[in-house]
């Protein structure tokens, strides 16, 4: 019976969804998150899911099962997810909810090597697919350790789990790092899609989750002041910034050293903001229509493929002891589980060069650093200057350009600086600043990256996820940089500059923009 | 400094109405470690005594999460008095909580003959290039002409407050024949919003989903203020199922069951619709749909903060909660801000449940 209804519903439309929301449908699924013990799972997954419970925008009948290698019950483990819950949950901790959401919660453990653990989960997804009914779709979340990545999707395989029923489907989240130079990523890239389709294969980037980010395409292509002006005829110069007061707490510094900011977020988050700022409009909304459109921007990235060039345009940089937030804090080399000879950057900042037509000559800088004073992240782009026929020196000359600003966090929202002039008898020009911020105006708190994410890979919506050729891409470029650091003979490795923990980072990437005749927007 | 009358406790600074302006002004410079937000002009229109105060309490809860310029309005036509009297005050809020956002609030209390001014005087306080909303209270009065809505661009009424909801409905036509920019939101349409979601969350189970040919009756429970929010989703449920008016059996039924509805079903499968009024349900209480051995039902027990999706059938059962929609109209008011968009289904819907309100009438 229950067959029969399957087959007559699998051509079938829901008609009460219209209109009632303006998304893509999400749809009933298994969640099988590996590295369910976690922190992400803990503190980032399910409290995503369970908010998406609380809001009412999780389909009935998703079920998450938990697959790591501690031993532990169900009852275990939904002990766990709920101490943390409490703790982390944006909408805080209903036990109504909680009560009905945990009984969709299992576990299964396994060692990500074994094969006849996939074996059983198989066997266990099949039971609650014949329990719950309905669809046997399945998503399944890569959230362990990196090394375990090919061992996961190659038994995924072996298990059978990759492919799908008629009528449903089966999908992959990967979670970053995706790969730590081309190589690997291709290699990755290779296993993932040897398991799974592209068009199954999810690659998270939470940033691209985040309210400001998705704004970016809004605020570019549904106001017609700003794409006229969106480009070398106007624009002077682009900066994209990401800063952190925080070093090495809570023994990051292990896998931190292994990686380096530019690795861990330039190659990703800040090349994928680069990108939606840079693109051209796409034909549509579509995922590939607007990741086609990406993937251009990052080939059309000048390459900086030789030691010489990578020292011209690009200054990694370490924190020395400093004072952060009134507090001391170490040097980086000093830090909890850093090596103390050390050549992994805490800090980079970049020029980039977009050989684009609509970019020709405008450089893209970048910067990201732990210890700086704040933590903030931030587009800024920057308008040129109108010809100063008018307001010459006489008249104390123009205080800077426009400068339009997109915060991507904290405090999100967009400012545009203008020029006004003073009240007054004489004529003095002084900037000023219209600002919208996204708390204040909209009251309601924006839901969380992963929720969005989630839901978007549920319903099968790819725009927000990083394709294989952008992530190569991006690799490519990374690549030249991290070769010239570190596969050179030492004396011709670009130096290691050094900043005072707490400072906006070392002169030498001061130099890089001056050199332009430009400096860091003073955030 | 100008001169300023006397201080209401809620509604603020009463000030002469041709110095509203300049006070607002002042009221910001006293200040300036407020931020003044304001997405839209929200205009509250109501002919209840009392209603000033109680709507800038409304008011300051509903700035919370919509920030808006409020302009309060308290009309007595039938006062002999002919008088405009008005107030100026600012609902604060600490925005995580370190920064005061503020929204200006403006009431006005027209009586006697000056209620025909009311265009001229109130409309000039709006914060330019802001949407104009305005949610009238109570009965649509003659106030409520082609003058007035002509330049709204949200109207928000509540049909739950209207005594004959078939004419008022007719004048919300008429009104929406001149003003096509205007787009309408009836909160009683929006107190069953949770109750759709729910029942389209059921039905993206494809056992829901072929079962639906088979549905052959529907139950409806719901406060008896609140028939036109029963009635609504009953027109919903029948437009977007495809359903036909069933005449021959709604008049069979009508001897029977006053409560009685009839359709017809794609398959020509007849489906009988029941809308029960219960003083204890909350505003709607219950959707259930049922055929053959399959049922699908959302319910909102009076009082509890969560609906209970159920979906049963022959070796298939599926329960979740799912969030319900609220209850006080300033909340109502505030979920359907944030919904935004054109309300497009409630103009898809709304011929259907006027033929509805029409059939039940005439009975």
């Amino acid at each position: 019976m229950r067959g029969d209804w399957r087959n007559r519903a699998e051509h079938m439309t829901n008609p009460f969804r219209e209109d009632l929301v303006s998304r893509s449908t999400p749809e009933p699924c298994t969640v099988v998150i590996f590295g369910a013990t976690g922190d992400l799972t803990h503190r980032k997954l399910v409290p995503a899911l369970y908010n998406l419970a609380v809001d009412g925008e999780l389909p009935p009948g998703v079920k998450i099962l938990g697959f790591a290698r501690r031993d532990k019950s169900d009852e275990e483990f939904r002990t766990g997810l709920e101490d943390l819950n409490r703790k982390v949950s944006r909408s805080g901790h209903d036990e109504e909810v909680w009560g009905s959401f945990v009984q969709n919660i299992h576990y299964h453990r396994s060692e990500f090597g074994d094969a006849d653990g996939y074996k059983r989960l198989a066997e266990r997804l099949d039971e609650i697919d014949r329990e719950r009914g309905g669809k046997g779709n399945r998503l399944f979340y890569v959230a362990s350790a990196p090394e375990f990545f090919d061992d996961i999707l190659e038994h995924l395989k072996d298990a059978g789990l990759n492919a799908c029923r008629e009528g449903c489907w089966s999908r992959v989240i990967v979670e970053k790092p995706f790969g730590t130079d081309l190589a690997t990523a291709q290699h990755l890239n290779e296993v993932v899609n040897r398991t799974f389709e592209e068009k199954d294969t999810y690659r998270i980037d939470h940033y691209l989750g985040k309210e400001t980010a998705q704004n970016l395409m809004v605020l570019r292509f549904a106001n017609a002041i700003f794409e006229p002006l969106w480009n070398h005829r106007f624009i002077d110069q682009i900066q994209i910034t990401c800063s952190e007061n925080l070093g090495m707490e809570g023994g990051r510094g292990g896998y931190y050293d292994k990686s380096g900011a530019l690795r861990d977020m330039v190659q990703n988050h800040l090349l994928q903001l680069l990108s939606l700022v840079a693109m051209e409009p796409p034909t549509d909304l579509s995922a590939d229509g607007v990741r086609d459109e990406k993937v251009k921007v990052l080939r059309s990235l000048r390459q900086w493929d030789t030691p010489e060039k990578v020292a011209d345009n690009v200054v990694r940089g370490q924190y020395v002891a400093g004072h952060v937030d009134g507090r001391s804090v170490p040097g980086y080399r000093e830090e909890d589980r850093v090596d103390p000879e050390s050549m992994t950057e805490s800090y980079v900042a970049l020029r980039l060069l977009v050989d684009t037509w609509r970019w020709s000559g405008v450089p893209f800088y970048i910067r990201m650093g732990k210890r700086l004073p704040k933590k903030a992240t931030e587009i800024s782009v920057h308008f040129k200057s109108p010809p100063d026929v008018l307001f010459s020196a006489a008249h104390g000359g123009l205080p800077g350009s426009n400068v339009l600003v997109i915060r991507i966090q904290p405090d999100e929202g967009i400012s545009l600086r203008m020029v006004s002039k003073m009240p007054g008898t004489s004529l003095r020009l002084e900037p000023v600043k219209m600002d919208f911020h996204y708390a204040t105006s909209f009251g309601k708190s924006s839901p969380e990256a992963y929720e969005r994410l989630l839901l978007d890979a549920m319903a099968g919506d790819a725009t927000l996820f990083a394709r294989r050729d952008e992530v190569e891409e991006a690799w490519r470029f990374i690549d030249h940089i991290e070769r010239a650091w570190h596969d050179v003979p030492g004396d011709q490795q670009p130096a290691m500059a050094e900043f005072v923990a707490g400072s906006w980072g070392p002169k030498e990437a001061d130099d890089l923009l001056r050199a332009d005749g430009h400096a860091w927007r003073r955030l | 400094m100008s001169e300023t009358l006397e201080m209401h406790p809620e509604l603020g600074r009463e000030v002469e109405i041709g110095s509203i302006d300049r006070e607002l002004h002042q009221l910001w410079a006293e200040d300036e470690a407020r931020t003044n937000a304001s997405l839209i002009n929200l205009a509250v229109y109501s002919e209840r005594p009392g209603a000033l105060e109680e709507n800038s309490r409304t008011i300051r809860e509903l700035t919370r999460e919509h920030a808006c310029r409020a302009l309060l309005i308290g009309i007595d036509r039938d006062a002999g008095k002919t008088s405009i009297r008005a107030w100026i005050t600012a609902h604060c809020h600490l925005s995580h909580g370190h920064k005061s956002v503020c929204c200006e609030q403006i009431a006005f209390a027209l009586t006697g003959r000056a209620t025909g001014r009311l265009r001229n005087t109130v409309f000039a306080h709006l914060n330019s290039d802001l949407p104009m909303v305005v949610w009238w209270q109570g009965e649509l009065s003659p106030i409520f002409s082609e003058r007035f809505h002509g330049l709204i661009d949200r109207f928000v009424f509540d049909s739950a407050e209207w005594r004959d909801p078939r004419e008022s409905f007719g004048r919300i036509e008429e009104a929406m024949e001149h003003s096509r920019q205007m787009i309408i939101h009836d909160l009683a349409w929006s107190r069953s919003h949770q109750m759709r979601v729910s029942l389209a969350a059921l039905f993206d189970d494809p056992v829901a989903q072929a079962a639906l040919p088979a549905i052959d009756r529907v139950e409806i429970v719901h406060h008896p203020d609140q028939h036109c929010a029963a009635l609504q989703l009953l027109a919903w449920l029948a437009v977007q199922a495809g359903w036909r008016d069933g005449l021959e059996l709604d008049l069979a039924l009508s001897g029977e069951s006053r409560g009685g509805y009839s359709f017809e079903n794609q398959g020509g499968v007849p489906v009988v619709a029941t809308l029960k009024a219960d003083p204890q349900s909350a505003a709607v209480g219950a959707l259930v749909l049922r055929g053959g051995e399959v049922t699908v039902e959302v319910r909102h027990e009076a009082g509890a903060r969560f609906l209970t999706r159920r979906l049963e059938a022959p070796g298939h059962a599926m329960e979740a909660p799912g969030p319900v929609d609220p209850v006080a109209p300033a909340e109502v008011l505030g979920e359907q801000l944030s919904r935004g968009g054109r309300n497009r289904l409630f103009l898809k819907i709304l011929p259907r449940f006027m033929r509805l309100l029409a059939g039940r009438e005439d009975r």
